[in-house]
């Protein structure tokens, strides 16, 4: 059943974005925006330090986050042997093939540990207990290699699967999927692992009293549907501009929008049952997480997650018809995207200002240069190599897909 | 073709493994299938059958002896107030978690392997979870207001505690055990169908044939029925989420060092799906044996059971070292001690067995060996319930056992007591599933044949793009009657004015009656039905048929039990029986959230069952088309078309010749 799928004709022209479409302005397009933010940090930074770092973590977690749920997507379709999401898979190589560029970006963070957190101050431990305690994981050391453990650990599995994946392009080498699907499980462990240590390094600290088991699956959470929404407006659009038009068609659409239904649930679920058990238990060093967020107009924002990330989106997507039309599954996606953005801001923002809502220009000039560089790169790996993974041995198998 | 089991394991990357080993024909999997229900009861059964039936019995005396003389015949007292009954509760919710995961979840992912073994499962889970709602009936120790426990006001004027997670866990797997058991008895109507169909004595067609309620397998009838298989599917998926979350609310509420935690709902439906699935393995080991269903339960299935558990193994692990972290990390004192006194206090060999079997055992199944190994996945299977039971009682007894005073600590022995209600539910929960396995068929007969590749329309790729670019304009009839047909119930019954009430032919194969139904369909007539033993994909496309409205009663129904849910607890709290508890205001939104959910997916559920067999005119236990022999083969394998003597285009002659002329076996005029 193997060998004929291999030969599935394709011209490259419907493969790879051909030269001179406009899609081949996009890293200039991402790169211009980055440079102004860049400028714009430069110029307003310096006067609000603070302001700046924050607003920078916010926007690097929000790229981050994509590129880790990207990671995981393809590592999933290894491990479950999927067959549908192929024609997608790579999509998803280019958007976690930024991480080595996300682990640059997050250079700048170290220059504010002190502004970030509480406990990179060595003075603060010795008035409060609780951060003496914590002293042997939360100390700037620590920190830092386990900073360069995440990166180096996700840059290696992204390399891989990326590499792997490409080369098969050439050689439509069947060893090499298998290969990768033999990793992909230690893989999976791997990245869940260090990606909860990342959510309590580079969130939860920032409350140094605070705790919440779990905090790692509320970050996962939100990466994995991040990238499902991200993923519902890139298919859409890159249809809209005649790219793969013929390969990824409305089946795909449909089921990328029943993962994006179904993990807005998800995202509910594990959000509300955080927030209910804190709620109904009401232990102070818990409930400070949520108090600070459930007063003035913070709790706007919260309210606006429980409607805007959850509820809306909910009912939006229910339907059949929304899923398989390119408009209304990529505003559904963007709709999400900019609340995915909201609940990281939520998670930080508290932390700098606890009275309450103070957006910044700092915000839009650090989401410009994260953004820019994110999507530069995302789009100028784009142009270098075709657009699906067409000699993986499943190819076919996903071009015929069809939903019943 | 003949496969061997080896080939069937060579695991190639590309195209899918064949699942079923044989490539037998739909009529030998019937066989294979009904064979069970049909012959005489094999011995082996009784060898299970009557030990079960004895500790049934045990349960019986232990229960009884219970309700005379109280909860002190148990090993409970303070500290330890919940022990044994509550962890056989947790234990048997959890193992009734993986029928649902297998029916539902992996439908939903199309893991098409599951309709080997999904029946079984499902049966399971309503067993497990009689016998978990067993032991928080029996340990309230005054049984006789046990409804105390039912949104019912009492003679005292009071409500249930609508805040209270007990209550929850009330309405959460009582809930949980209706929508499984409508869930599995949907699955069962086109199988007990096929029983009815085959039955040799009347007795057996009469009773079959109550509960299969005059289903004939009409593609009109499996339109509506697939929608909703889907919807009850989407409805229990969540629903599977929140029962065992909700359980875990029933201590993570709580303030309790080691209750109190926030991973507690995702970890304890890991740790449920994990232990059902050994359940299932262990059933599914003893049963392919005895039944002789190693070719429909093949070592492929359980490759990805052992799978799955090792998943869910693992992310039950991922919670025990994010508990383990947090606890220190928190910087509670109390918090760490829970965890140090678990791993090292009185009832560390508890907590360590629970290690072992949970997390080290399933490790194994990183090697296919292991995994396609019977003898190493049986024993597994037990080992990991074995962990399993332990884990639930490492987290209620060691949290309880050590009370914030010293002086207040205790250690729990079981008694002989709790000892004979642990083993009594399992002879319950054997019993019944003896009793399922002899009586009903265990394998979803009509699903497994859609696995078959035979079972597929070939050529129908580009189908759905029609949608959207109709290349050829729609049959004139069609268009006429769609505005008409629009406000008018689907298939409404009448009675045939002449002495005819059509005309059935029968075709050997979906392909054909594919298109031959194109052919019905573009000839105008529209009082005409197809039959076949399972759902053929695309069929309806070839008929003409619209999409089903079911989605939308149950979206009404849905959203009628949130309303009435919320509204109840809303209503109690506020006016009828206001009450302030853990200082909590009247109205707390955030703690009506679980059982509007619950209330909101029984009404969807209830809504899915009977919009379905009211959209298919069910039960209708008389039909002409039962006057035909060859008809009861539709439930096997072969495929029909009726067309109904009041259609307008009907004719004798003609439409009998036009049936003929596309090559049916057999051609058959019914009286009416």
């Amino acid at each position: 059943m193997s060998a004929e799928h291999d030969h599935v004709a394709l011209r490259p022209e419907q493969v790879t974005i051909p030269p001179g479409h406009s899609w081949n302005r996009l890293p200039i397009i991402a790169g211009v925006i980055a440079l102004v933010g860049a400028v714009a940090c430069a110029i307003l930074g310096p006067g609000n330090p603070k302001q700046f770092f924050f607003s920078w973590l916010v926007s690097f977690l929000f790229f981050m986050s994509l590129a880790l749920g990207a990671l995981f997507f393809v590592l999933i379709q290894y491990a479950a042997q999927g067959g549908w999401g192929v024609v997608l898979r790579r999509i998803g190589e280019t958007v976690f093939s930024t991480i080595p560029v996300m682990a640059v970006l997050f250079v700048p963070l170290l220059f504010g540990l002190h502004d970030l957190f509480e406990w990179s101050h060595a003075e603060a431990a010795e008035h409060d207990a609780l951060l003496a305690w914590k002293a042997p994981y939360l100390n700037t050391q620590f920190f830092l290699i386990r900073a360069a453990l995440f990166f180096a650990i996700w840059s290696f599995i992204a390399v891989m699967y990326a590499r792997g994946s490409r080369s098969q392009d050439t050689t439509g080498d069947h060893a090499v999927s298998a290969r990768l699907r033999k990793f992909a499980g230690p893989a999976i462990i791997v990245l869940a692992l260090t990606q909860t240590f990342a959510a309590i390094d580079w969130i939860m600290s920032l409350n140094p009293h605070w705790y919440s088991t779990m905090f790692g699956v509320y970050f996962f959470a939100g990466s994995w549907l991040g990238f499902i929404a991200l993923l519902s407006v890139v298919v859409p659009a890159m249809r809209g501009a005649g790219l793969v038009a013929t390969i990824i068609s409305r089946e795909h659409m449909q089921d990328i929008g029943k993962f994006l239904f179904a993990f807005t649930a998800f995202w509910g679920y594990i959000a509300f049952s955080q927030f209910f058990l804190v709620w109904y238990g009401n232990m102070p060093e818990e409930t400070v997480f949520y108090k600070e967020r459930m007063e003035g107009s913070w709790l706007t924002v919260s309210l606006v997650l429980l409607f805007g990330h959850f509820g809306a989106p909910f009912f939006y997507l229910m339907g059949r018809s929304v899923k398989r039309n390119g408009a209304t599954l990529a505003a559904g996606g963007l709709w999400l995207l900019l609340m995915h953005f909201t609940d990281l801001y939520w998670q930080v923002m508290p932390a700098l200002h606890p009275e309450g809502l103070s957006p910044s220009l700092l915000d839009a000039a650090a989401l410009m240069t994260v953004g820019g560089s994110f999507v530069a790169t995302a789009s100028w790996l784009l142009r270098r190599h075709a657009l699906v993974p067409l000699r993986d041995p499943r190819f076919a198998e996903s071009l015929a897909f069809e939903n019943t | 073709m003949a496969q061997t089991e080896a080939e069937l394991l060579d695991n190639p990357v590309a195209g899918h493994p064949a699942l079923i080993l044989r490539s037998p024909d739909f009529h030998a999997i019937t066989d294979a299938v009904a064979e069970p229900v049909e012959r005489t009861t094999p011995l082996g059964w009784w060898f299970f059958f009557l030990p079960s039936l004895a500790l049934l019995g045990l349960l019986g005396v232990a229960v009884s002896w219970l309700f005379w003389e109280g909860i002190g015949i148990w090993g409970l007292n303070q500290p330890v107030g919940w022990a044994w009954d509550i962890t056989n509760f947790v234990f048997w919710v959890g193992i009734g978690h993986a029928g649902t995961l297998i029916s539902a979840i992996l439908f939903l992912f199309r893991q098409t392997w599951r309709t080997s073994i999904n029946r079984s499962a499902e049966a399971m889970t309503i067993f497990a979870v009689m016998c978990a709602l067993t032991f928080p009936g029996i340990h309230v120790g005054r049984v006789w207001v046990a409804y105390w426990m039912f949104p019912l006001p009492n003679q005292m004027g009071t409500w249930p505690n609508f805040r209270s997670p007990l209550l929850w866990d009330v309405f959460a797997v009582s809930i949980y055990g209706t929508v499984s058991v409508l869930f599995w008895y949907v699955g069962l109507i086109p199988d007990l169908a096929t029983i009815r169909d085959r039955a040799k004595t009347p007795i057996r067609k009469f009773v079959y044939g109550i509960f299969a309620l005059g289903w004939r397998g009409s593609v009109r009838q499996w339109h509506h029925y697939e929608t909703a298989y889907l919807i009850l599917a989407a409805l229990a998926t969540p629903l599977v989420l929140s029962v065992h979350s909700i359980v875990s609310m029933d201590f993570a509420v709580s303030l309790l060092p080691g209750w109190h935690t926030t991973v507690f709902p995702p970890y304890f439906v890991a740790g449920a799906i994990f232990s059902g699935f050994a359940m299932v393995l262990t059933l599914m080991v003893i049963c392919r044996t005895i039944f002789k269903l190693e070719h429909i339960v093949t070592l492929r299935h359980f490759d990805y059971m052992a799978k799955i558990m090792l998943v869910t193994g693992t992310m039950v692990g991922y919670a025990y070292a994010t508990e383990f972290f947090t606890a220190w990390y928190s910087g509670n004192p109390y918090e760490l001690f829970t965890f140090l006194n678990r791993a090292g206090g009185p009832y560390a060999w508890a907590y360590w067995t629970m290690i072992t079997c949970n997390v080290i055992s399933p490790q194994i199944f990183w090697f296919k060996k292991a995994r396609t190994s019977i003898p190493i996945l049986f024993t597994l299977s037990i080992v990991i319930n074995i962990g399993m039971w332990f884990e639930r009682f490492v987290i209620i007894v060691t949290s309880l056992h050590r009370d914030f005073l010293p002086s207040a600590w205790g250690y729990f022995s079981p008694t002989i007591w709790d000892i004979s209600a642990l083993l009594g539910s399992f002879g319950l929960f054997f019993t019944m599933f003896c009793l399922f396995v002899r009586f009903l068929p265990m394998v979803a007969t009509a699903e497994v044949k859609t696995v078959l590749p035979q079972a597929h329309l070939h050529g129908h790729r580009g189908e759905s793009e029609r949608e959207h670019h109709p290349t050829a304009p729609p049959p004139a009839a069609a268009t006429e009657t769609r505005a008409k047909r629009r406000f008018q119930l689907p298939m409404v019954p009448q009675l045939p004015q002449g002495p005819y009430y059509g005309i059935l032919a029968e075709f050997a194969t979906p392909d054909e009656l594919s298109r031959a139904c194109a052919r019905v369909r573009d000839a105008g007539f529209t009082k005409w039905d197809a039959h076949s033993p399972f759902p053929v994909h695309g069929l309806h496309k070839s008929m003409g048929l619209r999409r089903s409205r079911l989605p939308w009663i149950v979206l009404v129904m849905a959203l009628t039990g949130a309303v009435a849910g919320f509204v109840l607890q809303w209503w109690v709290h506020t006016s009828a029986y206001p009450l302030v508890i853990s200082g909590k205001p009247f109205f707390t939104w955030p703690a009506f959230i679980p059982i509007t959910f619950e209330v909101a997916v029984l009404f969807g559920a209830l809504g899915a069952v009977f919009g379905m067999l009211g959209l298919n005119r069910l039960p209708m236990h008389h039909h002409p088309l039962f006057q035909s022999k060859v008809f009861e083969r539709a439930s096997d394998d072969a495929f029909f078309i009726s067309i109904e003597s009041w259609d307008p285009r009907f004719d004798p002659a003609a439409t009998r010749k036009l049936l003929e002329s596309l090559r049916p076996r057999s051609v058959e005029l019914l009286e009416s």
